[in-house]
């Protein structure tokens, strides 16, 4: 038990605090990323609709894609930067890098699998899966970031590469992402959730089992002393130079870089596109309707004064009254001869020579509001001319 | 028209139980009739109303003859307070041959306020007043058509001050109306078809003239009855105003529903994928988003409309102006896109969906992704996962066989 107790007291540090944050900021970043976009992937899914509609609808799924983009893109340049410096100036071995080793380290951990090797093989400081993740990560943040260059800026892109990029990039970033979701869920989750919980990438540390278990190459290291030397200042300094202008230059196009990305084009108009265009209003020239057309009065002939029926009377009546009072005898009334005006209709005599007051023709024109209704003018002078005893000639 | 967009079939039968208890309704006012007034010259009770319930019976005591007597010859006219000249004469051919004329209704089931001659007085401020005085008439038997407009964008124009907003007599006509649809088939006659453009077209002129000249305009004044008609994208009676965000979400609907029907575009081998292959596409997921989830908003995301034309919808392979012809497509896409240069189209997929011969490119990076890369990478992680935790389980039932197995996985 003792033994079991010490093993666990002693600590080696496995990731640095910058890595451990970069870690985090990158998990955050990525798992924002594969969830708004597999809901915009499968929009149509009933799932990714309650999501959508969760986080304010797809504009604001985009937004909170592309921030999450950015942050991604600032990790994954602030990792180049470290990455640059450890190997540049601090010149430290490049353990991330996959070697011929690895495949020979799957092989070995089939054979140990299968029961025919008795034990795993000796991963270096990372095994073959952490170093696959690497790569994948790598891989996957180039392609996506690319894919999704082209698809925030299509016309630019069009502008240098064959327009089909756009979709064809638009089918790798969603199928990469399925393949970088799907090998995070299988692979990562498997390998530092399930088989053991691996806490040291929150931590920063392991304990001498997990090294044992893990990592027996670098304990052996450790243990024998062959840890980095230490780097004498003048080398150190003259390294430094080289790397600083590399950096700045490294610095300067990403965040050209970036703000090509943000903002190097109008992708498209703010406004909605105008529906139609014509006027909406606009009436066809109606086809005139049939109208009576009104005789002109004759004019009077020799010995026909204007003040009579043949005279003004007869023509005024035919063209204000005749509709109704001519041919077609409403209320039996017919206007169109002088002795059926004097007969008039049921309801008494149309025109009583002299006694215009007595004439059912002018009581009714009197009342107003008839169909017919001659103006006051006329209206008078047909009283003038029965008062004055409704000459005929 | 209105029989055939607004009643479901599945309420026919109980229409024709009620149509059976009319026509004894009928038969029985029509002996009343015959013995009171001693007059067999009423047929507007032989023809029983086919839809709504029956016009009451009006004065009937006064037939057509009567009114026409005055109103059936040309020139009667009577001033309007605007000084203008309203027309009083109804042409008694052009209303025979109407379908309220064919059926025997008379005048005064309509006008059933104006009563004998001399008439009780009748004002209007000008002539669009009288007929906004006159039309309600209609509701009397087509209460269903009549309600259905009070939300339509006429009745909403009408209301917000149009007074040109239409009512039923604007396009119906007062004394014209003509059957639109085939009492035996139920559906609009074939030659009432070309009615309906030049029914709208009284008030939306410009419009009519664009669409007469269009892929299904043309198509139907040569007789082609499958195009639509206004109707059929607008509706009828409860016409919504097509310049709202909802209208514009809904609009892909309206198109999709006869382009994804191959019962009507098999004949004309038209692709039936353009809804789906529209969705797929960065336009037609939000458009259809949006549609779902705020069908109210705005949105500029392209629908049909906006690159295929509104009324000027021309076919795609047409030689000069179709969408097939890059410039053509170029155009459109500059619309929206008014830097888009001469490779932008074809971020588009036109609605095809990818194969070796249209977008190879889309197509392969599927075909690799899914067929190659997705499978190989998680399959061979897989196996190493399934392995490396059936040797963890085996090693842990070794070690411990049938207990507790604290830290068993490690050799």
């Amino acid at each position: 038990m003792s033994k079991s107790n010490q093993a666990h007291s002693q600590e080696y540090v496995r990731f640095g605090i910058s890595q451990r944050l970069e870690h985090g900021i990158f998990l955050v970043s990525f798992s924002l990323l594969g969830f708004t976009g597999l809901i915009q992937k499968f929009a149509e899914s009933p799932i990714s609709l309650f999501f959508i509609e969760l986080m304010g609808g797809v504009e604001t799924t985009r937004i909170i894609h592309h921030w999450s983009a950015i942050v991604m893109m600032l990790v994954s340049v602030y990792h180049v930067l470290v990455l640059l410096y450890k190997i540049l100036v601090l010149r430290v071995p490049w353990t991330m890098m996959p070697w011929l080793d690895d495949l020979k380290h799957v092989l070995q951990d089939v054979a140990y699998y299968l029961g025919i090797r008795k034990q795993r093989a000796q991963y270096g400081h990372f095994t073959y899966a952490e170093k696959a993740e690497y790569l994948a990560v790598v891989w996957g943040t180039v392609l996506m970031g690319a894919t999704g260059f082209m698809m925030w800026n299509p016309i630019s892109t069009a502008r240098f590469l064959p327009g089909e990029f756009i979709p064809a990039a638009k089918a790798a970033h969603g199928a990469e992402a399925i393949l970088a979701v799907l090998a995070i869920l299988l692979w990562h989750f498997y390998h530092v959730h399930l088989k053991t919980f691996n806490k040291s990438m929150f931590t920063g540390k392991l304990n001498r089992e997990q090294m044992e278990h893990e990592h027996p190459v670098v304990l052996q290291q450790i243990e024998s002393g062959a840890g980095p030397k230490p780097i004498p200042a003048e080398t150190l300094k003259k390294r430094q130079m080289i790397y600083y202008p590399l950096a700045a230059v490294i610095l300067v196009s990403f965040s050209f870089g970036l703000y090509a990305f943000i903002g190097y084009e109008n992708t498209s108009i703010t406004t909605v596109p105008r529906g139609e265009t014509v006027e909406v209003y606009v009436r066809v020239t109606p086809v005139p309707r049939p109208t009576a057309t009104m005789a002109p009065s004759p004019t009077p002939g020799a010995g026909v004064s204007s003040n009579s029926w043949d005279g003004s009377f007869e023509g005024l009546f035919r063209n204000r009254c005749s509709t109704c009072h001519g041919t077609t005898k409403v209320g039996g009334l017919t206007l169109a001869k002088y002795k059926d005006a004097l007969a008039g209709g049921k309801t008494g005599p149309g025109i009583v020579p002299g006694e215009a007051d007595k004439s059912v023709l002018v009581q009714v024109q009197q009342q107003g509001g008839h169909p017919g209704q001659l103006t006051e003018e006329e209206l008078q002078s047909v009283i003038d001319w029965i008062n004055a005893g409704a000459p005929e000639k | 028209m209105s029989f055939n967009h607004e009643t479901s079939p599945r309420s026919a039968p109980r229409r024709a139980a009620a149509n059976k208890k009319l026509l004894l309704l009928f038969c029985g006012l029509c002996a009343c009739a015959l013995l009171l007034l001693g007059l067999g010259n009423s047929p507007a009770a032989a023809a029983a109303p086919r839809q709504e319930a029956s016009p009451t019976l009006g004065p009937l005591s006064l037939d057509d003859s009567y009114c026409l007597s005055c109103h059936g010859q040309p020139g009667s006219t009577m001033k309007l307070e605007d000084g203008s000249t309203l027309d009083l004469f109804v042409d008694p051919n052009e209303y025979s041959h109407s379908i309220h004329g064919e059926k025997g209704y008379a005048c005064v089931q309509c006008h059933r306020q104006i009563g004998e001659y001399p008439h009780a007085p009748f004002t209007a401020k000008d002539r669009r007043d009288a007929a906004l005085q006159l039309y309600p008439a209609c509701y009397f038997c087509h209460s269903g058509e009549y309600e259905a407009t009070q939300d339509s964008v006429h009745a909403r124009a009408f209301d917000a001050g149009n007074k040109e907003g239409a009512v039923c007599t604007d396009c119906h006509t007062a004394h014209a109306v003509r059957p639109i649809n085939d009492p035996a088939t139920g559906k609009i006659r074939p030659d009432a078809h070309l009615w309906i453009p030049e029914t709208c077209a009284q008030c939306h002129n410009a419009i009519y003239q664009k669409y007469r000249n269009t892929v299904h305009g043309e198509a139907l004044i040569n007789g082609n009855p499958d195009v639509p008609t206004c109707i059929d994208c607008h509706g009828v009676h409860n016409i919504s105003d097509p310049t709202t965000n909802q209208f514009r979400l809904n609009s892909p609907d309206i198109c999709t529903s006869c382009h994804t029907d191959p019962k009507r575009m098999d004949k004309y081998g038209i692709s039936t994928d353009v809804l789906t292959t529209y969705v797929s596409d960065f336009h037609g997921t939000t458009v259809t988003l949006f549609e779902k989830q705020a069908p109210d908003a705005q949105t500029n995301k392209p629908v049909c409309y906006d690159c295929h034309g509104v009324h000027d919808i021309l076919r795609v392979d047409d030689p000069q102006k179709g969408l097939h012809v890059r410039e053509n497509l170029l155009k459109r896409c500059q619309v929206c896109h008014p830097d888009a240069t001469a490779d932008f189209p074809d971020s588009w997929l036109s609605h095809y969906i990818p194969s070796p011969d249209k977008y190879p490119m889309v197509y392969y990076v599927n075909l690799f992704y899914y067929f190659f890369l997705i499978p190989v990478v998680l399959g061979g992680m897989g196996v190493l996962v399934v392995m490396d935790f059936g040797r963890s389980m085996i090693n842990r039932f070794r070690k411990n066989p049938g207990g507790s197995s604290e830290e068993a996985s490690h050799v």
